[in-house]
């Protein structure tokens, strides 16, 4: 009893010991979950909350830069064409300054080539006055003729138009003469208007005798830096194809490119002043108007219009740059050229020293395929350069100036647009709108910044009022779990506090019934276990009794069964009274299926003959041994008693065995024949199987016994059915008695081993000895049976007449 | 009625009992339920009853002292025809039959 109570026990610790422990678990606790949750679902709403907000204040800040942006664009876009076209028209008005100045000058002299007579009369005016007429002197080395310094302006007549002796052609000397109102005139222009560096007179082909004011020493320096040019005609060495394209304007005028004489060289460093310059040109006629009769020209350098380019200031760094239609940079700041990734280099013409900074040989992609504008129009272009290893973005901003005739040094003269351009960075032009995306940015994580605190805040706020207000809701579960521990752990007085009505409140109760219910089986259960453990004690006690009876009886048992065994044994003939006889040699084999056979076999001696009994018990075991010693026994008597006769014999032990049958209750009976050997004869009498005689000469007799007598015990009286036979049984005859435990012998396949199979056997060994007759008939039989189970009791008697 | 196992097979139909298969059991006890069916048998009073041996391949000692003790019991009904059918097939038959018809004259013994 103390045992099971305890193994119940043990049982519930080993239950709570699988539960996962109601406490201390991260997130176990229906409190935690709760806090997680409450604490989870305003986190997810702040967040999605916080979120939209969020994504509202991203797009109007996108949507701020992105109208800003686009406002500013257009502005500054305005501003900048507005203001590149008002330097286009200051430069135009520039150029067109220089032009009049010139035309002016070509007129003058034009109409001077008109009038002749006006020309002639005014120099011969002009010669009465001391410094205008030219001290002409011959420089034999150098082979030309030059006035000599301290006259206004210098003029020089080339080698070619000497004669042998040094001397000008006359027609040369006139066109000199014809000329000396140039110092008249020009001293005036050249100190009003622009600054000029010099005005000149270059005439026609024929004759190009050159004017210049003010006076240099011109031919020197042109034997210096022009070597050759005192060989070779001026026009042809120093600008060649002017003329020419001068001659096919005074044909058709409409083949100008552009509708002026006026004709500009591309800017060029001059050859006397070293300075980049640019020349104007404007040819002039003959009197009829047939032939280009030279040009008077003016050298302007291009300080001025540098001047009124560097003028330009657009934001912080903003500058601007006048460049040819070909891209060629003829103005900019040193800054500007390395900004825009320019490099300059000197290109040497035919009769003066070129100048080259294209943008389209800029170091940076953007800026060298930057398109050119149509005339009229003003393009805007964003180009990107490096500035310190930076990219830096450019607004480029061009715009043409009037077009003009240009001569450039191997093309020719063609119509050519200046360009003027704007540069200003983009960080300088957006600085307002990057400022307001600053702005916005900064304003748009100030936002953010606010929705967070404020998220955060709540959460924190959320929690911390659900901590409290958890302990309470859970204070119910929380009690009930511990209960629940406690009732595990044996605990079955364990109840919980109810308070309210809620739904925690019905578990409670529902908890408390149960655990009194548990407690109450509990009890009940340690109860009945005793109960049925104190029935089992006692049960087992009845069982161990009776074991030990059982075990008694057994042995018992055992020993009755022994006992009868033995007595069985005993009563069985001895081998040395069968050797008694003189006649017979007997052998005899009994194996009885059971430990007390019910086979019966007996030889009695008498002197002159014997009587051998055989018969068979129906079933086997104590019962029909038992009914085997009452035949012996019986027969044993009559024998004694005398009596021969086979048929009183049977008679009379049928009666006395039916008797005692009937008495006992036994139900069996048995078969039962003997046989009576005396003087070479035997009498057979009584049922049983049949008797087998083999002859000396090995014939074989089956002898039936069926019609010899009846089963005995079965009929108070067999007499009617009793009867004998006698047959002759001679010296080396062999018989062989036996029961159906024999011939009903299975084998492992089931047949049975058969009389046929008996005779056989013995036929085969009838010349032995009985012993070895039946030792041959056995293992034979031994043989036949193998391992099959043997169901009835084996006995075998064999005789033999010695 | 019937008794059958795996060895063998004992059953009625009206008067005639049919015996099939291998007997030996051991001891009258055991053949107590067979004994039981032919006395339910002879109990409803047929006006004759027959025995089909002829499927009874073996019958051990104690199943003829139950034949035997049968055939005493329907000696006291000298009325009722009883037949015995054997098989010459079956070796046990020819020998142990006879003495059926011994101990009660009305039991007719049909051995084909």
């Amino acid at each position: 009893m103390a045992d099971l109570g305890r193994l119940g026990k043990e049982t519930f610790v080993n239950g709570s010991a699988a539960m996962p422990p109601v406490k201390g678990g991260a997130f176990t606790s229906f409190r935690t979950k709760f806090i997680a949750l409450i604490g989870a679902t305003v986190l997810l709403s702040l967040l999605v909350g916080g979120g939209v907000g969020l994504w509202n204040v991203g797009k109007l800040s996108h949507d701020a830069s992105a109208e800003i942006e686009s406002g500013l664009t257009k502005a500054n876009e305005e501003y900048l064409t507005r203001y590149i076209n008002m330097t286009s028209q200051r430069a135009t008005l520039m150029f067109n300054r220089t032009f009049d100045q010139v035309t002016g000058l070509a007129k003058l002299s034009q109409s001077l080539i008109d009038n002749p007579q006006l020309n002639q009369d005014l120099n011969a005016f002009l010669e009465q006055y001391p410094g205008f007429s030219d001290k002409m002197t011959y420089n034999s080395a150098a082979n030309w003729m030059q006035n000599a310094r301290g006259e206004p302006s210098v003029i020089s007549v080339w080698g070619y138009l000497l004669d042998e002796n040094g001397r000008m052609r006359p027609d040369v000397l006139e066109a000199v003469r014809n000329t000396q109102f140039f110092d008249l005139v020009v001293p005036s222009l050249m100190t009003s208007g622009q600054d000029k560096l010099q005005m000149y007179y270059v005439g026609p082909k024929e004759r190009p005798i050159m004017r210049t004011m003010p006076y240099s020493d011109q031919a020197q320096t042109f034997d210096q830096l022009y070597p050759g040019n005192n060989s070779q005609n001026w026009w042809d060495f120093f600008f060649p194809g002017v003329y020419e394209a001068w001659e096919s304007w005074l044909k058709d005028p409409s083949t100008r490119p552009v509708p002026t004489d006026i004709t500009v060289l591309s800017p060029y460093v001059d050859a006397i002043t070293g300075k980049l310059i640019v020349s104007y040109f404007h040819p002039l006629y003959t009197r009829s108007r047939d032939a280009v009769a030279g040009m008077v020209a003016m050298d302007v350098t291009l300080e001025q219009l540098t001047q009124l380019v560097e003028d330009v200031k657009i934001a912080e760094t903003g500058f601007a740059f006048l460049s040819q239609q070909n891209g060629n940079v003829l103005t900019i700041t040193p800054e500007g050229e390395s900004l825009l990734g320019l490099t300059e280099v000197s290109a040497t013409g035919a009769g003066v020293t070129g100048h080259e900074r294209s943008l389209l040989k800029s170091t940076f992609k953007d800026v060298a395929s930057l398109r050119m504008p149509r005339p009229g129009a003003t393009t805007i272009d964003h180009v990107t350069v490096e500035k310190d290893g930076k990219p830096m973005g450019l607004l480029v901003v061009m715009h043409p100036i009037e077009p003009m005739n240009m001569w450039q040094p191997n093309k020719g003269i063609a119509a050519e647009n200046l360009m003027l351009g704007f540069v200003v960075p983009d960080s300088e032009i957006y600085a307002s709108l990057y400022g307001a995306q600053k702005q916005i940015s900064s304003a748009t994580n100030s936002i953010v910044k606010g929705i967070l605190a404020s998220v955060l805040g709540f959460l924190a706020l959320v929690l911390a009022l659900s901590i409290p207000l958890s302990r309470r809701f859970t204070a119910g579960l929380v009690n009930l779990a511990d209960a629940a521990g406690r009732l595990t752990r044996g605990d079955y007085d364990v109840q919980v506090p109810v308070k309210g009505r809620d739904e925690v409140a019905l578990v409670g109760s529902a908890f408390n019934s149960m655990a009194r219910e548990i407690r109450e089986h509990t009890e009940m259960l340690e109860h009945r276990v005793a109960e049925r453990t104190s029935q089992l004690a006692s049960a087992n006690d009845e069982i161990q009794r009776l074991y030990d009876k059982m075990k008694d009886e057994n042995l018992r048992l055992g020993a009755e069964l022994d006992v009868a065994r033995k007595i069985q044994m005993m009563v069985m003939p001895a081998q040395g009274e069968l050797e008694r006889i003189p006649d017979l040699d007997i052998a005899s084999y009994a194996e009885p299926a059971d430990e007390v056979g019910g086979d019966y076999y007996d030889v009695l001696y008498i002197p002159g003959g014997a009587k051998i009994g055989i018969g068979d018990v129906t079933g086997h075991g104590v019962e029909s041994g038992v009914l085997m010693l009452m035949v012996q026994s019986v027969s044993r008597a009559l024998y004694e008693r005398g009596v021969t006769d086979p048929r009183e014999f049977l008679d009379v032990l049928n009666r006395s065995i039916y008797k005692n049958v009937e008495r006992t209750r036994t139900d069996r009976h048995l078969s039962l024949a003997f046989v009576d050997y005396a003087d070479d004869a035997v009498t057979i009498s009584g049922q049983h199987e049949e008797v087998i005689i083999i002859r000396a000469d090995g014939a074989v007799e089956r002898l039936d016994t069926m019609d010899l007598g009846f089963p005995i015990g079965l009929e108070a009286n067999i007499n009617d059915f009793l009867a004998s036979t006698t047959v002759p049984f001679a010296r080396g005859d062999v018989m062989v008695l036996f029961t159906d435990g024999i011939t009903e012998a299975e084998s492992e396949d089931g047949r049975l081993y058969g009389i046929d199979n008996l005779v056989a056997s013995a036929r085969r060994s009838h010349h032995e000895p009985a012993g070895l007759i039946a030792a041959t008939i056995i293992a034979d039989l031994r043989a036949h049976i193998g391992k099959q189970k043997v169901h009835d009791d084996i006995t075998l008697v064999v005789l033999k007449h010695r | 009625m019937e008794i059958k196992t795996g060895e063998y097979n004992v059953w009625n139909e009206g008067s005639t009992i049919h015996y099939e298969g291998t007997l030996r059991l051991s001891g009258t006890d055991a053949y107590q339920p067979i004994l039981e069916l032919m006395q339910a048998v002879l109990a409803e009073k047929p006006q004759n009853m027959v025995l089909d041996l002829t499927q009874l391949e073996f019958l051990n000692s104690s199943g003829i002292n139950l034949l035997a003790k049968f055939t005493i019991e329907l000696r006291k009904h000298p009325e009722l025809p009883v037949k015995v059918l054997g098989s010459t097939r079956i070796p046990w038959q020819s020998k142990s039959l006879p003495n059926l018809q011994k101990l009660h004259k009305g039991v007719e013994l049909v051995i084909t």
